[in-house]
């Protein structure tokens, strides 16, 4: 058998899942969001979802908070990632437990963290009660609105403890591949701590915590169960709204929700390609 | 070491490192104590009165957790199973040749791991109305092997290039046939592997909730599901328990494979958790 | 100019008992170049970390011209550490790369870019500006990673193993660069070594350290003639030791009586000559010949290796190929070794 055919054979059932599953549930709704559907008589492609999308304003409203939503999430993570990073990498009494505890939410699904942030944050919540106890207010409602609320506040709170973990523990991985020889060497021809944070190690461990970042950006764009569970009500999530618009009673819908899938994952295309590019550029390097 | 520590910096470090894990550990706390509460109003800062309700019911035969729970091992450990059979192939060509094309292929799989679910399970879904695959089972584990598949595929990718194929050529030549050959050198070398990159995978599995959501259609109810209806109904005790039960495997996996973890490529997996 | 001082400079890492570095103390003169010898894990890159301050020692002292130097940052102190494997940053190109330091003083753009190409210049690489380093080869990188050092004009300069990446035939290049560069602008400089002959070939003054202990401090020629113990001569390659007695600038021992130079040790001893010492088929006039047996026959090339016995003992000798071809192995042959090539180490 030649490598060709071996290879060929090696990948087949992988490639036919994907592209069957994956890139035909993308081609289907790109089909479905013009308004082709051949099976129910539809046979005449049109932008007429497009149209409707784009000229409603729910959708900018949802586009720009959930890009809000993804944009703020991940540079607050990447920010307190690349702090926690440089406070774990050194030795320290204790070292291995701190190390478990700052993974341990890694495996902790989203939807558990977003009850978590609920239950601390709502105006019924911990902080509320504690805001309570210390006399600072005296019902509820009195309590500044953290979840449901129209910043989404929540959300970004949730996205922030579940991804410094996840970025930080690549960080980490990345600073100790580096050593601390580069470090040493920008000491020794002159540079202060901070020059040789922001000369040497910032730029070196750029490329990996640009391409987590990416990755946290899709995400948090993209993810339903986080706005729905913590989000307001209007504006919605642009994934929690693409949810409703699919399964509204009104079928005439559906393509709308489609056209909003696309434009999901068009950004996710441009996230991929930013990814592409520095992971590659750092295989090069 | 560059730094050298003074008492200051020694401080300033304790103090930040453990307000750091203070904020990761905070939002399970009222979880943990949901659970065990009976009539934990406002503005109680612990509840009035400790109980088991929760969990008695969580656990009884009637409620449907554990029915749920069984469902969603069910579901994770076949979509684990299923991207372990494909994807340690596929890994094995990316880790182990060299192609035309070889960075279209990486694309083509690196790219559902990217991509939020929403944004292909609505025509997928349109697709398995037609099937007959909605409200499915099977259905629900096909849609999980979108996330997991390309996530086991690269981890095993990892792992073969790694891997030195002189090592088989040496079996073969000593007289193994391909299947002793396989059996005796690769499976050991990879192994390690196949179970951290498996482990991972079914966690990926078990945190999907629109993927369930939208192909399940309300009857297939995995845990998250279950989870998302009584923290939106209210029911914060039982919301508490089944939240307990649902984070277990994972902090289980952790303890198992954390020294694993300071390799890179399973971490990537976490993205999508 | 600058004269260090080492006193009493002692490492022990935490978590081990037996120091690191034990009570290093060199005095290195201003302008000096100065290799620290030793096999690896003896202690040399912790004194030349602890000299740059990326390391804290647990005791002792470094001064320069009279001053401590110890409690300075690491960027205040003067001292440019250019690391064996070059550690040129990835991300910027060859002038930024050598401009890295002036950039962290503050200097001015435009003289920090008339600085770096005067310093490619300097170290052969002109118009390699815009290179990255991965552009570069082994040799190149070196240079650059130099060129970066000395831009800033250090107080001393530390370099961790300068010549060991390098092909044989660029070692001779860059060391000629080195001491050029080092002579012309004066800068004390030290530096690590491993390989005994990167020390020779580079240093006016050699340091061997054993195990985390100075053994010797002195020219490089004396590791050769005058070795402080059997150790050091094994280090520097020698293989001929012979117990025995010294006496009225004699020695005795079992392979007869040999005349010595004017100041060995006298009493009890042991008897080092180097193999390269050995003169073979000078005829018996000279002093100090001997009658020896030839036991084994390497041809190397451009020398020839003999293992000779005299009586019971064992010796290793040098020849040209070309005073050996006809000598072969069991033959008797008479040997010399002239006087100033001895020497008695203590026993």
């Amino acid at each position: 058998m030649s490598d060709r055919t071996k290879i060929l054979l090696l990948l087949a059932p992988a490639l036919s899942i994907i592209i069957l599953l994956f890139f035909g549930g993308l081609f289907v709704g790109l089909l479905r969001s013009f308004n082709y559907m051949p099976i129910i008589g539809l046979t005449e492609p049109n932008l007429n979802a497009y149209f409707s999308v784009f000229q409603s304003k729910e959708f900018y409203y949802s586009f720009i908070l959930s890009f809000h939503i993804a944009f703020t999430s991940t540079i607050i993570s990447a920010t307190l990632a690349i702090g926690a990073a440089l406070l774990l990498r050194r030795n320290f009494i204790g070292k291995s437990i701190i190390n478990f505890l700052f993974q341990i939410n890694l495996t902790v699904p989203h939807l558990v963290g977003a009850i978590g942030i609920l239950y601390l944050f709502s105006q019924s919540g911990s902080f509320a009660r504690l805001a309570a106890e210390w006399g600072m207010i005296t019902r509820p409602a009195e309590f500044p609105e953290l979840v449901f609320d129209p910043y989404a506040i929540g959300i970004i709170l949730q996205y922030v403890w579940k991804e410094i973990p996840f970025i930080g523990v690549i960080v980490l991985a990345n600073m100790q591949s580096l050593g601390e020889d580069y470090e040493s060497v920008a000491r020794s021809l002159g540079a202060n701590k901070w020059q040789t944070f922001r000369y040497v190690l910032l730029p070196l461990i750029f490329p990996g915590v640009l391409s987590a970042s990416v990755i946290v950006f899709a995400f948090t764009f993209g993810a339903y169960e986080i706005p729905a569970m913590l989000g307001a009500n209007y504006p919605a999530a642009l994934p929690v709204l693409a949810y409703r618009k699919y399964t509204d009673v009104d079928l005439a819908a559906r393509p709308e929700a489609m056209a909003m899938a696309i434009v999901i994952a068009l950004l996710s295309a441009v996230m991929i390609f930013f990814y592409l590019r520095y992971t590659r550029k750092r295989i090069r390097g | 070491m560059l730094e050298k520590p003074t008492l200051l910096s020694n401080s300033f470090r304790f103090i930040t490192i453990a307000m750091l894990i203070t904020w990761l550990i905070m939002p399970l706390v009222p979880l943990a104590i949901w659970s065990f509460a009976k009539g934990w109003f406002f503005p109680l800062i612990l509840p009035k009165y400790w109980s088991l309700n929760a969990w008695n019911y969580a656990l009884s035969d009637t409620a449907g957790v554990l029915e749920s729970l069984w469902l969603t091992i069910f579901i994770s450990a076949s979509a684990t199973i299923l991207s372990i059979m494909i994807g340690v192939p596929a890994g094995r060509a990316l880790g182990m040749y060299k192609f035309k094309g070889k960075e279209y292929v990486e694309l083509l799989i690196l790219a559902p791991t990217i991509v939020p679910g929403i944004a292909v399970v609505l025509g997928i879904h349109s697709v398995f109305i037609s099937i007959g695959l909605t409200n499915t089972i099977p259905g629900v584990i096909l849609v999980h092997l979108i996330p997991t598949l390309p996530y086991m595929t690269l981890v095993m990718s990892g792992i073969f290039s790694n891997f030195d194929p002189d090592f088989e050529s040496q079996a073969r030549s000593l007289g193994a046939s391909p299947l002793k050959t396989f059996y005796y050198i690769t499976l050991p070398s990879i192994l390690p592997g196949i179970i951290v990159g498996g482990l991972f995978a079914f966690l990926v599995s078990w945190s999907q909730y629109i993927l369930t959501l939208m192909i399940g259609g309300g009857r297939v109810i995995t845990l998250p599901l279950l989870l998302f209806s009584f923290a939106t109904s209210g029911r914060n005790d039982i919301t508490g328990a089944i939240g307990m039960i649902y984070i277990l495997p994972g902090i289980i996996i952790l303890i198992l494979t954390a020294r694993h973890l300071s390799g890179r490529s399973a971490v990537g997996g976490f993205g999508r958790i | 100019m600058t004269h260090v001082s080492i006193k009493n400079l002692t490492k022990v890492y935490p978590g081990l008992t037996v120091p690191s570095l034990d009570n290093l103390s060199l005095e290195i003169n201003s302008g000096s170049l100065t290799a620290l010898l030793g096999p690896s894990g003896c202690g040399k890159t912790t004194t030349m970390k602890m000299i740059a301050g990326l390391l804290d020692q647990t005791s002792g002292d470094v001064t320069f011209d009279g001053t401590s130097i110890l409690k300075e940052k690491p960027e205040n102190r003067g001292v440019v550490m250019v690391f064996q494997n070059h550690l040129l940053f990835p991300y910027m190109n060859v002038q930024d790369n050598i401009g890295f330091g002036l950039k962290m003083r503050n200097v001015h753009k435009d003289e920090i870019f008339n600085r770096v190409i005067k310093m490619l210049d300097l170290v052969k690489l002109p118009n390699m500006e815009n290179r990255m380093p991965k552009e570069l080869s082994g040799g190149q990188q070196q240079r650059v990673a130099l060129a970066r050092a000395l831009i800033v004009q250090p107080r001393v300069l530390l370099l961790d193993e300068p010549l060991s990446n390098l092909d044989a035939h660029l070692r001779f290049e860059m060391r000629d660069l080195i001491r050029n560069l080092q002579q012309s602008m004066g800068i004390t400089t030290i530096f690590v070594t491993h390989d005994q002959e990167e020390a020779v070939v580079l240093a006016d003054q050699v340091a061997l350290i054993l195990d985390g202990k100075l053994k010797q401090y002195a020219q490089p020629d004396v590791f050769y003639k005058k070795p402080i113990d059997v150790v050091t001569a094994k280090f520097f390659g020698g293989q001929n030791f012979i117990k025995g007695t010294s006496k009225n600038n004699n020695f005795s021992s079992n392979i007869g009586k040999l005349a010595l130079p004017k100041d060995c040790l006298q009493g009890n001893g042991i008897l080092t000559f180097r193999p390269e010492n050995v003169q073979i088929g000078k005829g018996p006039k000279s002093v100090n010949t001997i009658k020896a047996k030839i036991i084994e026959k390497i041809f190397l090339g451009t020398q020839t290796r003999l293992k000779l016995s005299i009586k019971d003992e064992v010796i290793q000798a040098i020849a040209n190929p070309n005073e050996v071809d006809e000598k072969e192995t069991g033959i008797e042959i008479d040997i010399n070794i002239p006087p100033s090539c001895l020497w008695v180490i203590n026993n």
